[in-house]
């Protein structure tokens, strides 16, 4: 048992990360959240948020999330606060940085900030009830979706030796979204600059993740990218 | 590779589809053997505009393409609440 | 090879003489500069013989040193067939020759050549076929002698990779039209990439003159430095485009990657290609394109000849006579194919250069010395295609040809745009273009620099237009400018005494093309493929046009109607590595993988997933059946994360699972599962689960592990026509499952804290229950594929290895033991249950599989009913039963045929040995009249062996079904 499963063990979360073992072995540091641990980074915190400047890969799949499906989604949600974007393909940030994606009319997928978990996905996800939400229904996202931050300049540029469509920052917004095959495996990427840089969040199916980790290194090698904790996306002076 | 203006995701690598044939409306439950042998086995393949059935694979989105089979030419893609509003082909 | 000395400047433009490099072909050594090809390099050490021809092992050399040509194909070091001419030279390159026979300059197989008269056009398909059996060793000599490059079967696989790239505007070709196009296109606000396939971008700037004192160099820079100040721009060179796909796909190779290029427009600016004389031995090394003499000598310092003959049918010619005097080449003569001298400023000065210009005169023959050309006898043109008097002999060992271009416009082609013969002028010109498709500078006609830099620029502002950018300066091409220039003589002269090449490649000539016309193959694309004219590795790029008119001639038409043949990707030469190089196949995984692994599992390929197959080191039947025997006597855990699973929710829940599956539903209880069976409009089995009602308005629905994304996108597309009110959601990955089963499952169950009743009258067999389970949201079902008391835990995905670790813990005293899918297969079968897709087939109903209880009598529909009530009213001709082994000996096989008397009966599905009760056990298709329990079957096993079975019911073991409702 590593030294992550025993801390794992004492705090009695079951939940784990999908690139937990490639985190492990590169060291990384992690901060238990509810919804598992979260790697804030591999003790060079300074380089990394260097690193994420140009290319990072950034696993964020133990902060919350969850989507909601059906014909009344966006009515139900704006009654719980969150305010969908009118547009499909597009995102809004809404309080405490969540960030509401609008995957179709009738789809909704609402994410933490890179750095920490909001309480207000909590709170919409409590409030929900088979009886009182109508025809709007939660999907599990934190467990079918893993998450992957890509950050830096240089993302684009490795995103074209994986998807077919074009990244680049005068072509593909901030805060607009694609629904897409990357390295032949359905994805959402999904643009939400941090402090500047660009920044395209990647959720893809969960068991892919072993599979999609070897392709964006292997992608990322060119460019030198680097896997990088959350502390390197965060403003300077948050608390994690 | 062609590109197919999907009408969710918008023009989209075809790669990204797959096809489920002609748009064909079943007969009735009770209808006779001779309608649903002819609905269930029989193909128009026409040389012509067809209105074909095709799923956008990463959010399963089905939508109805119009396309010229002697050019490849896609005319015009919606989804089935359209093709019923529109009264055509029903 | 002795380093001989380079033309100074302004001749070698591309090289770099402070860095001089060392290489070694053919086993000698050599020494180049950096920016020269091989082809280059050998040229400047005076190597002019690079290859053997494919039949008659003929000594080729260089033509168009542009790559259009297959002569100066080289092996180097494990790579074949790279062309010298586009290979970049570097510091040690070793490069061999291909298709030798002892050594180069002196090889014993040209004997070949004298036994022409035996090898006929098409002479393969006569000669080597009889007696029977004969090819096989033919094969073998042949391929020895007329191989190309040799290919090592134990190389690595390199990285070779793939990407895409996005522009407006796509320009092929960075001559002066390409690079004006780009600017303009640039102008109006498009992002463009310029792909050229030459090291040094710039075109015909770079080698060619047009005037008696013009700087094209200068010309070319300043284009190429105001690209350079263009942000949105990008030019790759030494790229081929490949081809042009639907939509302005375009394939790029460039070093080891392909790019994957989407235009919205595209302007080709291809250029073109040299056209071919043919004379007899028009192939000897120093007969080339007026062109190649002009790179040897402009791009590379190299002194293409000592005596040199021009022989000219255009202006060009004139200009490459001034190069070579510039050079310090003696230009012996020009020939004119022309009836008249042109009166221009270029013909004016080659004459004043005291050069003897000869209208109307052409080469009859080149002569060979030493693997060289050592002189040409001229003759005059006195018709198309006809000579008079062979006259006089000229001594050379260089021979230009200048006799005008080919439009290179097979990309235009590839997109739908055509290319015919003009019969006025004489010339090949592009036709037609697809839309948002432009060509621009000599592949369009154009003959000058400014008329190909004006027509560049309209090519850009159009493509630039097309892609949604418009300038209100439209671009205007004077009229006068592109005039088409006058007739092009006709460039065949056949020889009575043959060696009259028409094809390099495959060492083809005039009498091989006209025999093969007149054995019948007189249309253009069955001319080809007999004669085999164009189908070499320079892909009828320099023969296409001598072999069109050939044809014509032979069957009286014009050379427009003989057509042409398809051109087809790709353009240049595509390694396997650019196709085959990192592909992706996606692989899932279970969340609970790693455990599988540390356990030292056996994985096996289910669909898209891994799955453990079996545990342990041990032998795997051993260990298979040690696994069932726990599951059946103690108790065992299974990972069946990969199950599909979707949910169903909504107030139309209950009457779409009523219509997408063959049961009723809308009855059911929650807190309830029932078996879900599917099948598609034709009544044929698709797929099965269960569906677990956990609320009036939601059920949890599982598919099979192969099944699950079709059966999924399957539910879509039918509530995109039925609009129920529901929402379906495939949220496979999101839930680990896994299934403890056995005697003691409820045993170790209870030992994990939760809020789970698991008494037998609280959670009885086929419920379901939602709750907490150490620590972890759980869904839990109870279902008995392995028919022993079990349950389905379903957990978020992220607690997958938890639950399998609590799991284990709580199970070590019981002796739990994890087991594979292998031993799963043998449970189900004890208890007969199918498997979908290996107890079906794609014709399967569920009457023919024993599920005819699962289809619900008393709905108005369910997709299949009406086709299966149709399928009903026919008696069945074969149905799923079980069997066991009566005879001793090797067991049968899945798939193995079952015989009655001498006809096939039907068919193994499943097969094994039950370690429950020890004996062999299976599921077979049989006719009904065989089907009934007791009946002998024969089974034709392995080598045809004949193994006796009978027919059994089913369930084999536990037929009362007591174990699963404990």
């Amino acid at each position: 048992m590593s030294g992550a499963e025993g801390a794992r063990a004492a705090n009695g979360n079951p939940r784990r990360s999908f690139f937990q073992r490639q985190l492990e072995e590169l060291g990384a540091r992690f901060s238990i959240l509810e919804d598992g641990p979260l790697a804030t980074d591999f003790g060079t915190a300074t380089a990394e948020r260097e690193q994420a400047r140009q290319l990072g890969l950034c696993d964020l799949s133990s902060l919350p999330r969850i989507g909601f499906k059906g014909a009344n989604t966006a009515a139900w949600l704006a009654g719980r606060g969150v305010a969908l974007p009118a547009q499909p393909h597009r995102l809004a940030r809404i309080e405490d940085g969540l960030l509401a994606c609008r995957l179709s009319p009738g789809e909704a997928l609402l994410l933490s900030q890179p750095w920490g978990a909001s309480r207000l996905i909590k709170d919409v996800e409590r409030a929900w009830s088979i009886e009182s939400a109508g025809l709007c229904f939660p999907v599990p996202r934190r467990d079918s979706h893993a998450w992957l931050a890509l950050v830096g300049a240089r993302v684009p540029a490795m995103l074209t030796k994986i998807c077919g469509i074009d990244f680049r920052p005068h072509k593909f917004a901030d805060l607009t979204l694609a629904q897409t095959q990357v390295a032949r495996t359905s994805a959402i990427v999904a643009r939400a600059d941090v402090e500047g840089t660009g920044c395209w969040h990647l959720l893809f199916d969960s068991a892919s993740a072993a599979y999609m980790w070897q392709v964006l290194i292997d992608a990322m090698s060119e460019f030198d990218g680097r896997p990088v904790g959350c502390a390197a996306l965060a403003p300077p002076g948050s608390a994690l | 590779m062609k590109i197919m203006p999907c009408p969710l995701n918008g023009p989209r690598n075809i790669q990204e589809f797959i096809c489920r044939g002609e748009v064909r409306i079943p007969p009735a439950a009770d209808a006779s053997a001779e309608a649903w042998a002819e609905y269930l086995f029989y193909r128009e393949n026409k040389a012509g505009i067809v209105r074909e059935w095709w799923c956008h694979l990463p959010t399963t989105f089905w939508f109805i393409a119009e396309r010229d089979t002697r050019t490849d030419e896609i005319i015009r893609t919606y989804t089935f609440d359209a093709l019923d509003e529109s009264g055509s082909g029903r | 090879m002795s380093a001989r000395e380079r033309l100074p400047l302004p001749f070698g433009i591309a090289i770099d003489r402070s860095r001089p490099l060392g290489y070694s072909f053919d086993g000698r050594s050599g020494s180049g500069y950096a920016g020269d090809t091989l082809a280059s390099a050998l040229a400047g050490d005076g190597v002019w013989l690079l290859s053997r021809s494919f039949k008659y092992h003929r000594p080729r050399g260089l033509f168009s040193l542009a790559g259009h040509d297959a002569n100066t194909m080289v092996q180097v070091e494990d790579e074949p067939n790279v062309l010298a001419d586009r290979l970049v030279l570097r510091e040690g390159l070793t490069a061999t020759p291909l298709n030798g026979t002892g050594t180069l300059t002196r090889d014993r197989a040209r004997i070949l050549e004298r036994l022409h008269r035996f090898m006929p056009v098409g002479f393969y398909y006569h000669a080597f076929f009889r007696p029977a059996g004969t090819w096989p060793r033919w094969e073998k000599l042949i391929r020895a002698m007329g191989g190309l490059g040799t290919v090592n079967t134990g190389q690595k696989h390199g990285y070779y990779d793939k990407a895409y790239a996005f522009c407006d505007v796509c320009v092929i070709g960075a001559g002066p039209a390409g690079l004006s196009a780009a600017l303009e296109a640039a102008a109006a606000g498009a992002e463009v990439i310029i792909i050229d396939d030459q090291a040094l971008p710039g075109g015909a700037l770079s080698f060619a003159r047009e005037e008696v004192d013009g700087d094209a160099d200068a010309l070319r820079r300043s284009l190429l430095s105001q690209i350079e100040a263009q942000p949105s721009i990008t030019l790759w060179s030494g790229a081929i485009c490949q081809g042009w796909f639907t939509d302005h796909w375009l394939p790029v190779t460039r070093g080891d990657r392909l790019y994957k290029v989407r235009a919205a427009a595209v302007v080709i600016a291809t250029g073109t290609i040299g056209q071919q004389v043919v004379f007899r031995n028009n192939d000897l090394p120093g007969i080339m394109l007026g062109s190649a003499a002009q790179r040897l000598m402009r791009l590379y310092g190299v002194r293409p000849g000592t005596r040199a003959v021009i022989l000219a049918a255009d202006e060009a010619g004139y200009g490459v006579a001034l190069d070579l005097i510039d050079a310090g080449v003696e230009v012996a003569a020009l020939l004119d194919l022309r009836t008249e001298v042109p009166a221009s400023p270029l013909a004016a000065a080659v004459r004043e250069r005291g050069v003897p210009v000869r209208p109307r005169m052409a080469v009859a023959e080149a002569v060979e010395g030493r693997n060289h050309l050592s002189a040409v006898r001229i003759a005059p043109v006195v018709g198309e295609g006809t000579l008079g008097t062979a006259g006089e002999t000229i001594a050379c060992d260089l021979l230009c040809l200048s006799a005008g271009g080919v439009p290179n416009a097979a990309l235009v082609c590839h997109a739908g745009g055509s290319v015919r013969h003009d019969a006025v002028s004489g010339r090949f010109v592009v036709a037609s273009t697809p839309p948002d498709l432009f060509v621009a500078g000599s592949v369009a006609g154009t003959e000058s620099f400014a008329a190909a830099m004006a027509g560049g620029r309209r090519a850009g502002w159009q493509a630039a237009r097309a892609a949604g950018f418009s300038n209100p300066h439209e671009p205007q091409v004077e009229p006068a400018m592109v005039a088409p220039a006058g007739p092009m003589p006709w460039p065949i002269f056949p020889h009575p005494k043959g060696k009259d090449f028409v094809d390099y490649d495959e060492d083809l000539t005039v009498s091989h093309v006209r025999d093969a016309v007149a054995a019948g193959f007189d249309s253009v694309e069955l001319l080809k493929r007999y004669s085999t004219a164009g189908m070499g590795p320079s892909q009828g790029r320099i023969t296409n046009p001598v072999l069109y008119r050939l044809l014509a001639q032979a069957t009286g038409q014009s050379v427009e109607a003989v057509g042409s043949v398809t051109v087809r990707p790709p353009i240049g030469q595509e390694k396997i590595g650019h196709l085959a190089g990192r592909g992706f196949d996606p692989v899932r995984l279970s969340p609970i993988h790693h455990r599988h692994q540390e356990l030292g599992a056996t994985m096996m390929v289910a669909g898209t997933w891994l799955r453990p197959a079996v545990y342990g080191e041990g032998g795997q039947e051993a260990s298979i059946r040690d696994e069932v025997r726990a599951v059946r006597n103690g108790v065992g855990l299974i990972d069946v994360s990969t199950l599909g699973k979707i949910e169903v929710r909504g107030p139309d829940a209950a009457a779409f699972l009523e219509r997408i599956y063959t049961f009723a539903f809308a009855a059911q209880p929650v807190g309830r599962v029932r078996y879900a069976l599917m099948t598609d409009e034709v009544g044929n089995v698709m797929d099965d689960g269960v569906a677990a009602r956990l609320h009036a308005h939601h059920f949890y629905v599982t598919a099979t592990t192969g099944g699950a994304d079709g059966v999924y996108r399957f539910m879509q597309w039918c509530n995109a026509q039925w609009r129920l009110a529901v929402d379906i959601a495939n949220v496979t990955a999101a839930y680990a499952a896994v299934n403890i089963a056995g005697p003691r499952a409820r045993a170790v169950l209870a030992r994990l804290e939760g809020d789970l009743d698991l008494a037998p009258e609280a959670f009885p067999y086929m419920a379901v229950r939602e709750g907490m389970l150490a620590g972890m949201p759980v869904r839990a079902l109870r279902v008995g594929f392995v028919g022993e008391l079990g349950y389905e835990l379903h957990v978020p995905s992220s607690c997958g290895e938890a639950i399998w670790d609590r799991l284990l813990a709580a199970g070590q005293s019981e002796g739990i033991r994890p087991f594979g899918v292998e031993a799963q297969r043998i449970l189900r079968l004890e208890k007969g249950h199918v498997i979908i897709g290996q107890d079906t087939d794609g014709l399967s109903t569920p009457g023919e599989a024993g599920l005819g209880w699962a289809l619900s009598k008393k709905k108005p529909f369910f997709v299949g009913k009406a086709a299966l009530e149709l399928r009903q009213r026919r008696a069945m001709n074969r149905v799923l039963v079980g069997f066991v082994q009566t005879s001793t000996g090797p067991q049968p096989l899945e798939n193995h045929l079952i015989f009655a008397g001498s006809e096939v009966a039907g068919r193994v599905t499943s097969v094994a040995f039950s370690p429950s009760l020890e004996r062999v056990i299976g599921l077979a298709y049989v006719p009904p009249a065989l089907a009934e329990t007791g009946t002998a079957l024969t089974i034709k096993g392995t080598g045809g062996r004949l193994i006796a079975a009978e027919v059994s019911k089913t369930p084999f073991y536990d037929p009362e079904n007591r174990r699963q409702e404990m």
